[in-house]
């Protein structure tokens, strides 16, 4: 019998959500000083009012304290899918209050967009922008790629940090506790930002001749968009702004950084680092990053539109790079990308499909679970090919021997199939509109994978029905399904239960 | 009137007929629009072109003494949305190279606080540029100001300050009610 939820159900989701809004709130001062140090008043009003939402709620859930009963599984999941959607609401109101948008809900998919670390955007003159709301938008991204409720765990945890922690799409824990895990990946994140900030700044002020301040602008921006994969940029033609090998080549190291799962880098920090490369997620995305990277340069060699090598491989480099990591930056505009027929469209779509790693800043399939599915794949192969009595081995490489079970295939098979689905339901719905067929499924790849590359359909002129698609593609492929259908199953125990 | 003078006025009525009559000379640089050149990037590969639009971001010198900047050729560029403009989409802009000497009498780039300069540039279209690797901007030759730069002044509203403060308050009296309760 299916129960309805009790108002003490309530009261653990409303108190835990209540937290993490003052979590969000006191992030959301960040912007506000910005704001207000760089004297752009209309933003600082806007700031004001999304951090006073932030605050009030925060404050209203937090009185809600339940007596008796403690955070389980499912309230943790309904947490985490409604915090990925009450965010992105309350965080579109600066972005709506710039005037930069048509249409409220246009707003609201560029904040889903930020926060998912997607980077498909409907701003207009992005230009002319005031810079405190670049920053919002781009640090939408760092808080989206680490995770707010990885921020919200950072201050507190309690006994359902765990809960929430596997929520959010993360699948290892690397050190004991869940505080630690997390201080741990902050950790990771501050060092990055300090010398990805201090690496773009330096190449913007020695290399392209920014002033001072701008560089350091650009490469906080940057920084932000490239280590959690969001893929915003401050100007219209992101990263072909620079026009800078040397920048695009810090700007790949950060992207790379990005799409490496928070295991790997604790590895790579206290070693050993050989045993790196055993592990079949590496294995796996050297592979897959190769072998797109093939498909692509072939494929823009066929078209013509590159009449060097060195220019056909900068350039396929980086738009292979920036698809597989799930990051969206881009060195060609989208009329360009547009036509990339043939094998580069199929390496491009592949690349951004698959994804980076588990347990990153990075959105797709995962290599791990692409891995796996290969690896289960093979054995079922060998197992019908070798005499009925022959044992398979079954084991893989992973931080450490692990054995490929029935239960963790049927896992990864199912999140990769519901993967296909979402790219086709983007994808169908584009065609029901009389897009392309390349065009669709090309922009709802990448939205599914918060990738962001856009071949142009993307637009405020686009229909209602396919934004509202492209952002329920964004939250779900983010949250990687578990958390929705939990919120699903909560609305529907509410609805029909007894 | 003699007879020199008589061919003299002969030869030049006819020059004059014919200069008025055949077709002008066609200049040697295709005027285009920056959505164009993006539309048509390959077929204007080489090609002299001239467009119009707004400088933006930013003006980086660098050390081979050029100039690298943004030439948007949008609904924008004359009326950014801080003066009332519609969000129409995203902005269209091209990059642009030229020698130092070339930009000093610019006004600062367009942005939050400043419509950029409106400019009219000639020059060659590098697509997917051999030297460097895959780049396209278009090397300017020729620039002239059609428009000074402006600065964009802020109409400040105050609703969203009354709003937050009021919102933050009472935020701040439930937060004090808890805790007393508590």
């Amino acid at each position: 019998m299916l129960i309805r939820p009790v108002a003490e159900d309530l009261r653990v989701i409303g108190f835990y959500m209540g937290r993490i809004s003052l979590v969000v709130a006191g992030a959301s001062l960040l912007p506000l000083a910005w704001a207000g140090i760089a004297r752009e008043w209309n933003p600082f009003g806007s700031f004001l009012m999304m951090t006073g939402v932030f605050a009030l709620l925060g404050v209203i859930g937090v009185r809600l304290a339940p007596k008796e009963s403690e955070l389980d599984w499912s309230h943790g999941m309904v947490v985490v899918a409604l915090t990925w959607l009450i965010v992105p609401v309350i965080g579109a109101i600066p972005l709506l209050l710039s005037g930069h948008f048509g249409r409220p809900l246009d707003a609201l998919f560029d904040a889903m967009s930020g926060l998912t670390t997607t980077g498909l955007s409907l701003l207009s003159d992005v230009d002319h922008l005031a810079s405190s709301l670049n920053f919002w938008r781009h640090f939408l991204q760092f808080l989206g790629g680490q995770g707010i409720i990885l921020a919200a765990l950072t201050i507190f945890a309690g006994t359902g940090g765990i809960t929430l922690y596997f929520g959010e799409a993360r699948d290892e824990r690397i050190l004991p506790s869940v505080t630690s895990t997390a201080r741990f990946i902050w950790a990771v994140s501050v060092v990055h930002l300090i010398f990805g900030v201090t690496a773009l700044g330096l190449v913007g002020w020695l290399v392209l001749g920014f002033d001072l301040d701008r560089s350091l602008f650009h490469g906080l921006m940057i920084f932000f968009a490239g280590f959690d994969t969001g893929g915003f940029s401050p100007q219209s033609t992101s990263i072909g702004y620079y026009h800078s090998a040397i920048f695009e080549g810090v700007t790949a190291l950060l992207m790379v950084a990005g799409a490496m799962s928070f295991g790997l880098h604790y590895a790579l920090w206290r070693g050993p680092r050989r045993s790196v490369f055993a592990n079949l997620e590496t294995r796996t995305i050297l592979s897959t990053f190769g072998f797109t990277m093939v498909l692509t340069l072939l494929g823009l060699a066929a078209t013509g539109l590159f009449v060097d090598v060195a220019g056909l491989t900068r350039q396929g480099f980086f738009q292979v790079l920036s698809a597989h990591t799930g990051t969206g930056f881009s060195t060609v505009p989208s009329a360009e990308l547009a036509k990339w027929g043939g094998l580069a469209f199929g390496g491009m779509a592949i690349a951004m499909a698959l994804g980076g790693m588990g347990s990153s800043t990075a959105g797709g399939v995962k290599s791990l679970r692409i891995g796996l599915t290969i690896k289960a794949v093979v054995n079922q192969i060998r197992q019908v090919l070798l005499p009925e009595h022959a044992l398979v081995g079954t084991a893989y490489h992973q931080s450490g021997r692990k054995h490929l079970t029935p239960a963790l295939i049927q896992s990864v098979m199912i999140v990769s199939l519901l993967y296909v689905a979402l790219y086709l339901l983007g994808a169908g719905m584009g065609l029901a509109y009389g897009i392309p067929l390349q065009a669709s499924l090309f922009e709802s790849v990448s939205a599914s994978a918060n990738v962001g590359l856009s071949v142009g359909v993307t637009d405020p002129s686009m229909p209602i029905l396919l934004e509202l698609v492209y952002m329920l593609q964004m939250w779900a492929g983010r949250l990687e399904f578990v958390a929705v259908f939990s919120l699903l199953g909560f609305v529907y125990s509410w609805v029909r239960g007894k | 009137m003699g007879e020199g003078q008589v061919r003299r006025l002969v030869r030049f009525t006819f020059l004059a007929t014919l200069f008025l009559l055949l077709p002008a000379p066609a200049s040697a640089a295709e005027e285009v629009s920056v959505p164009e050149v993006l539309e048509l990037g390959a077929e204007l590969a080489g090609e002299e072109v001239t467009v119009e639009g707004e400088l933006v971001g930013d003006y980086g010198v660098r050390d081979d003494g050029s100039m690298w900047t943004q030439l948007n050729g949008d609904a924008y560029a004359h009326r950014p949305i801080r003066e009332g403009n519609l969000p129409v989409g995203a902005n269209v802009g091209i990059a642009l190279r030229m020698p130092v000497e070339q930009t000093e009498a610019l006004d600062p780039p367009g942005g939050y606080r400043h419509r950029g300069p409106i400019v009219r540039v000639t020059g060659v279209w590098k697509y997917h540029d051999s030297r460097r690797p895959g780049e396209s901007y278009l090397e300017v030759r020729s620039l002239t100001i059609t428009e000074p730069g402006r600065q964009l002044d802020e109409e400040v509203d105050l609703t969203p300050v009354v709003v937050g403060a009021l919102l933050m308050v009472g935020a701040g009296i439930i937060a004090l009610l808890t805790r007393s309760e508590d």
